[in-house]
């Protein structure tokens, strides 16, 4: 409720604008699965019993990984990044470490942190057999495209959050404290309720971000995988699609809001 | 006879000489004294050894050209200084005889006693209510009755009950710049301040607003005591009871506004009065 108070008269040009946008990328998204599933190079191996019991597994097994690790990245990545802006000075070392490994993290494309995945569980799957440890296939897959989710989402998370929260207006901040307010006051009060669209926002980019990746990753990962291509266009385009979804919604949640520093000046 | 007039006359003068001396006792109770005040952003050094003390239930104006640390000082007064990171300073500041900076001083309540208004106004966002309320929220206040008399209280002093009474509930923007100010003031007094920083207020105001600003300063002195920065050399000398004259972090002179603007001792006050400096 408090996103929609918040919705001003002037953007709503822009939010008339952006459907249109989302109903021709879901028409042309909606056309492409229709031709990808009926092209035979793709669905050749696809089994014959209904559609639904191909897809299914797969894509749960798919977001069983991704639901819990995502909602873990953002919410530390969050964190992470009101800790670097409220907490930490300008000058910290902490503060310059994070905030140059994020500019690095997050200037890598999305793709090649899921090739970075295959090529360390695949390497790495050697090493802990001649240590001979009791080496779980799937455990160390987990672990390891877990571990690739954080470095990939968080760093986005990060940057967005810290991006709106420098959107609130020192003024505020300062009007607030002059009036006796403490910190979490202040942070509770004034900042968050003028920040939570752009994490928002920027909590959709960064799975975005990941899931884009996922689907491009599926792509390539599965042909090298015995369970062979069963339900691959699905999941393909349903991770596409929730990329393209995120992405919008994305857009339609930094619109709603715009900061009093650009709108004046 | 003779003996016993006298004594009267005598009596009446010990009398007044006493009455004086309260009078005088109480004004050597300054609820701000600054002394010896340095401060440094990084390298730079911004005020140059200030001395001053301000009197309660007066108009203290501040004024200098821009950029000369008048708004740097009165930031000092309320710890606001505390947020920039490379802010040092050396020096004391007493308010009401105890030690500002001291490391036990609770930084929310001197905030709370020593309240400011920025040039700029800047409402929540939230209703013009709210806004108001805001500050007795802080303080713990939240029964419904309390407040709407805490809020038509505040309006009223700062003149704004009229205008803001149809639209209590709705955002502050539907206001002008100036009632945005004066919704502002009235935010600060309903945290009930002994002393209320005015830091160029009219800065963004046309002349009949800044005018409602300047009656208002002189309506509340009654209650609050007052510092007042400014650049506007006419504005200080209309609003103030004592003037101090900053020129590029140093406080060339203070005294009596009436001392100040009529015959001061330094040159430089007396070209920046009369318009040929800064």
């Amino acid at each position: 409720m408090a996103i929609f108070s918040m919705i001003r008269p002037e953007p709503r040009k822009k939010i008339v604008l952006l459907s249109i946008t989302v109903i021709i990328e879901g028409v042309a998204f909606i056309f492409l699965w229709r031709v990808l599933s009926e092209t035979d190079a793709v669905t050749m191996q696809a089994s014959s019993t209904s559609r639904l019991s191909d897809v299914l597994p797969s894509l749960l097994s798919d977001l069983n990984l991704i639901l819990p690790m995502s909602l873990l990245a953002i919410l530390l990545g969050i964190a992470c990044a009101f800790y670097l802006e409220e907490w930490l000075s300008v000058t910290n070392w902490i503060r310059h470490f994070i905030e140059s490994q994020v500019v690095f993290l997050t200037g890598i494309p999305s793709l090649l942190y899921g090739l970075l995945s295959v090529v360390i569980f695949f390497g790495y799957a050697g090493v802990f057999k001649a240590a001979g440890t009791t080496f779980q296939h799937n455990t160390a897959l987990f672990y390891t495209e877990a571990l690739i989710f954080i470095l990939m989402v968080s760093p986005v998370a990060i940057k967005t959050t810290q991006e709106a929260l420098r959107s609130v207006e020192t003024p505020i901040r300062e009007s607030a404290y002059a009036l006796g307010a403490n910190r979490w006051q202040v942070l509770t009060k004034q900042v968050i309720p003028r920040a939570f669209p752009w994490v928002l926002a920027g909590g959709c980019r960064a799975m975005s971000r990941a899931l884009a990746a996922a689907a491009l990753l599926i792509g390539i990962y599965t042909w090298s995988y015995t369970t062979g291509l069963r339900g691959l266009p699905d999941r393909f385009m349903l991770f596409l699609g929730g990329a393209l979804l995120l992405s919008n919604t994305s857009s339609f949640l930094t619109e709603i809001y715009v900061p009093a520093s650009t709108q004046q000046n | 006879m003779f003996l016993l007039q006298h004594n009267r006359i005598d009596s009446e003068a010990t009398l007044n000489i006493l009455a004086i001396r309260v009078m005088h006792t109480e004004k050597e109770q300054p609820i701000l004294s600054i002394r010896d005040l340095s401060v440094w952003y990084g390298d730079h050094q911004i005020l140059t050894s200030l001395s001053f003390e301000v009197q309660p239930r007066q108009v203290t104006a501040l004024i200098g050209p821009t950029n000369c640390g008048k708004s740097a000082l009165v930031r000092c007064f309320n710890r606001l200084n505390d947020f920039t990171s490379d802010f040092r300073f050396t020096g004391e500041i007493l308010f009401k005889g105890s030690d500002m900076y001291a490391k036990k001083t609770n930084v929310a309540a001197i905030r709370k006693k020593i309240g400011m208004v920025f040039r700029k106004p800047r409402p929540f966002q939230c209703s013009i209510y709210e806004n108001v309320a805001y500050g007795a929220r802080l303080s713990g206040i939240s029964q419904p009755l309390q407040l709407n008399s805490i809020v038509q209280q505040n309006l009223e002093k700062t003149g704004l009950w009229n205008e803001a009474e149809p639209i209590l509930h709705g955002t502050p923007e539907q206001l002008s710049t100036g009632q945005q100010q004066l919704l502002c003031i009235a935010r600060a007094l309903a945290v009930e301040p002994e002393v209320l920083i005015f830091d160029e207020p009219c800065g963004e105001l046309d002349p009949i607003e800044t005018v409602k600003i300047e009656t208002l300063v002189r309506d509340l002195i009654s209650d609050y005591t007052l510092i007042f920065v400014t650049n506007k050399r006419r504005q200080a000398a209309r609003v103030s009871d004592a003037a101090g004259f900053l020129y590029y972090g140093e406080l060339i002179e203070f005294g009596t506004t009436e001392k100040i603007f009529t015959n001061p001792q330094d040159p430089r006050t007396e070209q920046y009065v009369t318009g040929r400096l800064g």
